[in-house]
């Protein structure tokens, strides 16, 4: 393993983690106010579709990115309607939302399959442009990249500094107590799948716009899941997805270079170990209350009227 | 909907109720066509031939008529295999997983047995195929009843594995010389019967068989008096002295076992090999039939039914209005949609 | 307020989908076949009776930039070429039972040739083609043959010899990266015959192969060809169905790129771009298309290469040396004239086995079930 190789294994964790942590993130919130988001599969090829769809019409990316954000916005908030207003079961409203996004996605993507866009511009990481141009184009990032951690941190402070955020929390741990203490949760829930989706709609930009510059059905291939089970692998805890995201990529990266180093793992194999990690991680945390997950989540909150 | 109902007039209060929920299955999937209508219209597709496209390749002719019940067969078991665990309170969201190793199990015996005549060979199968689902679904039937993880997240992480696992099965050590994306076509033996011509294969009657013998366990038997006790109050249960952790398990592995033997009846009578990423959503399509139909076997029936009117139709609609075959899943979701955000639906379903 | 935002949400979302409504000015919208009265877009005046009517299948997009493009482009070039005929069109069939479904569908809408252009459609097709007799089916890339149903393909292998012969003499890293689909039979032999262009012109360099599971799955490619590039490789070719993001994603990181299936992946490498080979089966499926037509047809068991203009090579990029090119048609004439043939042995494996002996030539009936790879190819051929 040269030195090449590690770093290269960094940056392609890097490169393909960043959506993954946007997803994650914005799903670390809802799931703090107490929805879980199986949909997050077709909110993510929904914001996907759109964004490449808006970056290839105006020639922007960044219109495209935004598009993308309030597309995610939006689809969240169908799942609020169902979730909060109609008091529909979370699991099965997220998986209506789902097939919802492979439809919809499939429709808005369709005339732009193959389609050649102008992505973002990738800058080097400051101070590196001293090295050979090998290792120094590992680190070409574009701004969706160095905005992430910056983005996680700002998550971070929603959530643990600002009422907002303590609202959120103590509607994700039981919404009747929140209720009682003058917080409206059916707002506070919308907020947050809305402020949720926006993030997730950010990963599917980065997804479409920047990383693979296409858009093709069904592309983002697991993501929303795999979003689903980062968010407990971390705990419900913004910072502590970075972590998540980035070994999450790395294994995939890592399963690359093992490839191509004639090794003969099977890297099916490989792609188990993430999860198998995840459900370790569960069980072994399971007992113990003090990082369990938001006491309310996936309960309907009935209100009183 | 409740409005409609008051202005119905009175009758006979069983068929009032079967009639009402009729009118109500159907009010509904009318007004998701409508939804769906106006999606097309804004696409610039034209609705009615869209539709007329639909019914005509479903209903027009028997092979499309057949191909509609095909689709059926598998919705039939892994909703089922949703239904049961639920009778004890438990969500299964890993049909996916379930029936993904369930026909892996059923590709080993086909592809190890291969010499046996098909009346040795199938039932093997099938054993092997609910061997595979049930196993599948035991850790999370056992990690939920010992009280440390909720099945929903562990069965969804299991259903991620199942694929990859199955990939490597494939490469590793099944494929065919010629393709490596799938396995040997399986033996003539391996095969489960079709009918008169069509694909229907002799997975529906599996299908139709466990959705009486479901009906009559729930009502009948003791072990279904037990689950709906354990449903209704998990601790008088047990203090009545109703074993309800063997209860949880075993509905969990039961559940993956019928979701096991959707898989096997996928590989062994639909497709013949063991593909790559053959389940198009099967388990999840089977949690939501589960959930419309609220988890009654007649209800599965009917809502297999029209959900695979929706997407055979759907085919066809890709040839003659241009549109993605994905697009239909729209169709779907609206259909979901519409009847998630009523209620009433759901009498007596804790969510 | 539930009913307001319920509006918004209505409107928001319409907005959204109206985008689909919309469409770069360059891609042609997909050819709408109107079964009914034609009140939809039709490209021809809708009152005379079709001649003949096609299906064809596609496993991906139809605008993918890559095979299922060039096959589009194929068969819509038998329209062009005979503009009586009528052309049914279904994309994303990916996997058996679909393609069976689409069939038999275009079946009951009267086509009465069809044809199969991925590679696991061969066998429903096959089926299909014994209960419909009357209907013949041409599947692309495959090996069966009955009394309806044949079998058309380009010969890719010469050119990737060629491209190896560009891609040896542009490398300075010594590295090639080969983003492949699955370890098949034809994979190998292209990957192989591209060592063996690269070899020619420089022993030392080596070709990395490495697997997406996938034909088309942008992301995995985005990964890939990252890797591979962060590995050293600075060329990178592919075998999967859209070389675009691969093509996008060197482009980005100022690595060559060398494309497959479809001449238009050039657009994607303005600057980075050697060359790459694609399909051009236009006029092959409009000689087939005809012979149906005026009833000659037989099944012919159809390859063809560069010579007889079912491959071509694209346009050199503008970082291309002239003595690059030169070199290349150089050896593409050598190949015309049969001096050079790219499978000629001695031929030795990755363990130093000899696969092809000193004298004999690989034969074509072989190259769809190789399991090795040459020596200078590192990767796993399983």
């Amino acid at each position: 393993m040269s030195l090449l190789s590690i770093l290269g294994v960094l940056s392609s964790a890097i490169f393909s983690g960043t959506s993954l942590l946007y997803t994650t993130l914005g799903e670390v919130i809802d799931e703090r106010a107490g929805i879980v988001n199986l949909g997050l599969e077709g909110v993510l090829l929904v914001s996907a579709s759109s964004g490449f769809a808006v970056t290839s019409i105006t020639g922007n990316p960044y219109l495209g990115i935004l598009v993308a954000m309030l597309a995610g916005g939006l689809m969240n908030l169908v799942l609020g309607y169902l979730v909060i207003t109609r008091k529909a079961n979370q699991l099965a409203s997220g998986l209506a939302l789902m097939f919802f996004g492979f439809g919809l996605s499939a429709l808005i993507g369709k005339s732009y399959v193959g389609v050649k866009i102008t992505s973002l511009p990738k800058i080097l990481l400051p101070g590196l442009a001293g090295l050979p141009p090998l290792y120094s184009s590992l680190f070409r990032f574009d701004l969706l990249i160095f905005l992430v951690i910056p983005a996680a941190i700002l998550v971070w402070w929603l959530l643990y500094r600002t009422r907002w955020g303590l609202g959120l929390r103590a509607v994700g741990e039981n919404a009747d107590t929140a209720f009682a203490s003058g917080r409206d949760p059916r707002l506070i829930r919308y907020q947050a799948l809305f402020v949720g989706g926006m993030l997730v709609g950010l990963g599917a930009a980065h997804l479409s716009i920047a990383y693979a510059m296409n858009w093709t059905e069904y592309m983002t291939g697991g993501r929303g899941f795999i979003a689903v089970a980062l968010v407990i692998f971390s705990k419900w805890h913004p910072l502590r997805a970075i972590v998540g995201a980035l070994v999450f990529s790395a294994a995939v990266a890592f399963q690359l270079l093992l490839q191509s180093s004639g090794l003969q793992v099977s890297p099916f194999l490989l792609d188990t170990i993430p999860y198998i990690l995840t459900l370790v991680v569960l069980i072994a945390w399971g007992g113990n209350r003090k990082h369990s997950a938001p006491a309310s989540l996936g309960r309907v909150y009935q209100g009183s009227e | 909907m409740s409005k409609i109902e008051e202005a119905l007039p009175r009758s006979p209060v069983i068929q009032m109720k079967f009639m009402r929920a009729i009118l109500r299955y159907l009010l509904m999937i009318l007004l998701a066509f409508l939804l769906f209508g106006i999606i097309l219209l804004i696409s610039g597709k034209d609705p009615i031939q869209s539709y007329r496209d639909i019914f005509i390749s479903t209903f027009g002719n028997s092979r499309g008529f057949s191909e509609v019940i095909v689709g059926m067969i598998p919705m039939l078991l892994t909703a089922m295999a949703v239904a049961l665990p639920s009778r004890v309170g438990l969500i299964n969201v890993g049909g996916e997983g379930q029936l993904y190793i369930g026909a892996a199990f059923a590709t080993f015996g086909a592809l190890t047995f291969s010499h046996l005549p098909a009346w040795l060979l199938i039932p093997i199968m099938m054993l092997l195929g609910m061997l595979g689902g049930a196993l599948w679904a035991f850790l999370p039937g056992y990690f939920k009843s010992i009280g440390l993880v909720n099945e929903t997240i562990t069965t969804l992480l299991m259903n991620s594995v199942a694929p990859k696992i199955i990939g490597f099965l494939i490469f590793g050590f099944w494929h065919s010389p010629m393709d490596t994306v799938k396995t040997d076509n399986f033996v003539a033996a391996a095969r489960l019967p079709a009918f008169f011509g069509t694909r229907i294969h002799l997975g529906l009657v599996f299908g139709l068989v466990l959705l009486v013998a479901f009906w009559l366990f729930m009502k009948y038997t003791r072990w279904g008096l037990e689950m709906y006790a354990i449903w209704n109050n998990p601790q008088a249960a047990r203090r009545n002295g109703i074993p309800v952790k063997k209860y949880l398990i075993i509905a969990m592995c039961v559940g993956g076992a019928i979701a096991g033997l959707a898989g096997m009846s996928q590989v062994s009578g639909f497709y013949g090999v063991l593909l790559l990423n053959f389940s198009m959503s099967l388990g999840f399509m089977g949690f939501m039939i589960c959930w419309l139909s609220g988890g009654d076997p007649l209800g599965i029936v009917v809502m297999s039914f029209v959900v695979s009117v929706i997407f055979t139709g759907g085919n066809l609609l890709q040839l003659t209005r241009g549109l993605p075959f994905a697009v239909i899943n729209i169709l779907l979701a609206f259909t979901l949609f519409v009847v998630l955000a009523s209620p009433t639906i759901f009498k007596g379903k804790k969510s | 307020m539930k009913n307001k935002s319920y509006l918004i949400l209505a409107i928001c979302l319409s907005f959204v989908v109206m985008l689909s409504a919309c469409g770069p000015a360059a891609t042609e919208p997909v050819t709408e076949v109107a079964t009914e009265a034609p009140t939809e877009v039709a490209t021809e005046a809708p009152a005379a009776e079709p001649c003949l009517i096609i299906g064809a299948l596609y496993g991906g997009p139809m605008n993918d930039a890559g095979y299922n493009q060039a096959m589009h482009e194929a068969v819509m070039a038998i329209k062009t070429n005979i503009p009586c005929v009528e052309i049914i069109e279904a994309e994303n069939v990916p996997d058996e039972a679909g393609a069976t479904t689409t069939m038999q569908n275009m079946i009951d809408q009267g086509a009465k040739l069809i044809f199969p252009t991925a590679f696991n459609h061969q066998y429903p097709a096959l089926t299909l083609s014994q209960s419909n007799p009357d209907v013949i089916f041409e599947h692309a890339g495959g090996w069966e043959m009955g009394a309806n149903f044949a079998n058309f393909f380009g010969e890719p292998p010469d050119g990737w010899y060629l491209m190896g012969v560009a891609a040896g003499m542009m490398t300075t890293s010594n590295k090639i990266g080969f983003v492949a689909a699955f370890p098949l039979g034809w994979t190998l032999t292209f990957v192989n015959a591209f060592e063996l262009g690269v070899q020619s012109v420089n022993p030392e360099a080596q070709t990395i192969v490495s697997y997406t599971f996938a034909w088309g799955d942008a992301t995995k490619d985005a990964d890939t060809t990252n890797a591979l590039i962060n590995q050293g490789c600075d060329v990178i070719t592919m075998h999967v169905d859209s070389p675009a993001t691969i093509i996008s994603t060197a482009e980005s990181r100022s690595v060559y790129s060398i494309g497959f299936q479809n001449l238009a992946a050039q657009q994607f490498a303005p600057e980075y771009w050697i060359s790459g080979t694609g399909f051009t089966l236009g006029g092959t499926l409009t000689w087939l298309a005809s012979m149906v037509l005026d009833g000659t047809w037989t099944p012919i068991f159809v390859r063809c290469g560069i010579d007889d203009g079912c491959m071509a090579i694209a346009p050199f990029g503008p970082r291309v040396p002239q003595e690059v090119k030169d070199l290349v048609a150089e050896k593409q004439a050598e190949i015309s004239a049969g001096t050079l043939v790219v499978f000629k042995g001695p031929i030795v494996d990755q363990d130093g086995t000899i696969r092809v002996a000193e004298g004999e030539v690989l034969s074509s009936e072989v190259m769809g079930s190789v399991d090795w790879f040459v020596q200078g190819v590192i990767g796993s051929p399983k």
